[in-house]
């Protein structure tokens, strides 16, 4: 596996993740759960945004390997 | 009339009276009792057991002392309720045996407590050094209750500076194959979504014996046929699971790398699932 895809690997389990979060964030009631969810979730979507640019730039990197 | 029709007679009557007197007379336990209430409860079975076995004896004679006799506990328990020095008089007043490590001697004697009586009651409450006993209680109810010294108190979250999850209640949501609304809705859910979370489980509801919502909305199903496995509820776990693995995955990269750019931005990225982790863990756990 090169580098490239295991970056994207761990892009696909940080937007699981989100996801996941969004789940628990839609089905629980509870007050102090839903705001620790909504700030762990920004922290989330930022480090996801992160990935992506760096994706991009492995890509633009080498071509050869682009997937 | 026949003998035997009169006591069957008495005693269904009977029955009735005392069961309704008992009832509204509150539902203490028996050895919450206080002397009153003891003796009020003892003469009330006491005249019906009486009334019901002699035919010969007028039957609303027992009804009228039954009457009386709970108006009397009725009252005191009412006016009780109502002042404290009534209180203090019928249920007696707790003496203190142990106040700030030190045994009070004239409160054991007051009582009738022998040492070995004291370290008895002690005992039972997992004591057995005096010294390790802050201060000791004799309730008017014969229970002793003890406040061990600070150093012998078992820890509690709040000694260890770990603030917990809030926790709510579970609700029993399924009993014997039924679905229970009320409680459904004091989760704040509905009949379609147990439908649907039943059929994820591949479950019918006929099959299922309890199923319990935890305040998470997860579903926990026993069923009636114990050889169909049930997943237990694993959402939440799996979801620490995989922000752990994303954020040692980063970790790596930032390791591996040699680009200095790169490795900047997986750290920084590491760092933001870590503090993401620290704030989920206690929830997901």
């Amino acid at each position: 596996m090169t580098v490239g895809s295991q970056v994207k690997t761990c892009y696909a389990t940080l937007k699981s993740i989100e996801a996941g979060l969004d789940l628990l964030q839609a089905s629980t009631t509870e007050q102090g759960l839903k705001t620790t969810i909504d700030e762990t979730s920004r922290l989330i979507k930022i480090a996801r945004q992160d990935i992506h640019q760096q994706i991009i730039h492995i890509d633009k990197q080498e071509p050869q390997y682009k997937s | 009339m026949p003998e035997w029709i009169s006591i069957i007679i008495r005693s269904v009557i009977l029955i009735t009276v005392l069961f309704f007197f008992v009832k509204w007379l509150g539902a203490k336990q028996l050895s919450q009792l206080n002397i009153f209430e003891t003796i009020s409860g003892i003469v009330l079975g006491g005249i019906a057991a009486f009334h019901t076995v002699d035919p010969y004896n007028s039957f609303y004679y027992a009804l009228l002392a039954m009457f009386v006799w709970f108006i009397a506990a009725f009252t005191i328990e009412k006016l009780s309720l109502k002042s404290k020095r009534i209180r203090d008089f019928t249920d007696g007043k707790s003496t203190v045996f142990i106040q700030n490590g030190k045994v009070m001697e004239e409160n054991l004697k007051k009582e009738g407590y022998s040492t070995d009586d004291l370290l008895e009651k002690l005992r039972n409450n997992d004591q057995f050094l005096v010294s390790d006993v802050e201060f000791a209680v004799l309730e008017p109810t014969g229970e002793l209750n003890v406040l061990p010294k600070r150093e012998n108190r078992p820890i509690t979250l709040k000694d260890l500076n770990i603030t917990p999850a809030p926790d709510k209640e579970p609700q029993t949501v399924i009993a014997d194959g039924n679905i229970l609304l009320e409680p459904l809705a004091n989760a704040s859910l509905n009949p379609t979504w147990l439908e649907a979370e039943l059929e994820k489980q591949n479950v019918t509801i006929d099959n299922v014996f309890l199923g319990q919502v935890d305040h998470q909305g997860q579903l926990f199903l026993d069923l009636y046929d114990d050889h169909i496995a049930v997943p237990e509820p694993a959402q939440s776990a799996l979801l620490l699971a995989s922000m752990k693995k994303c954020q040692a995955d980063l970790e790596l990269f930032a390791l591996a790398t040699d680009n200095p750019q790169a490795k900047e931005l997986y750290d920084r990225n590491q760092k933001r699932l870590q503090e993401a982790v620290r704030r989920m863990e206690p929830y997901l756990k």
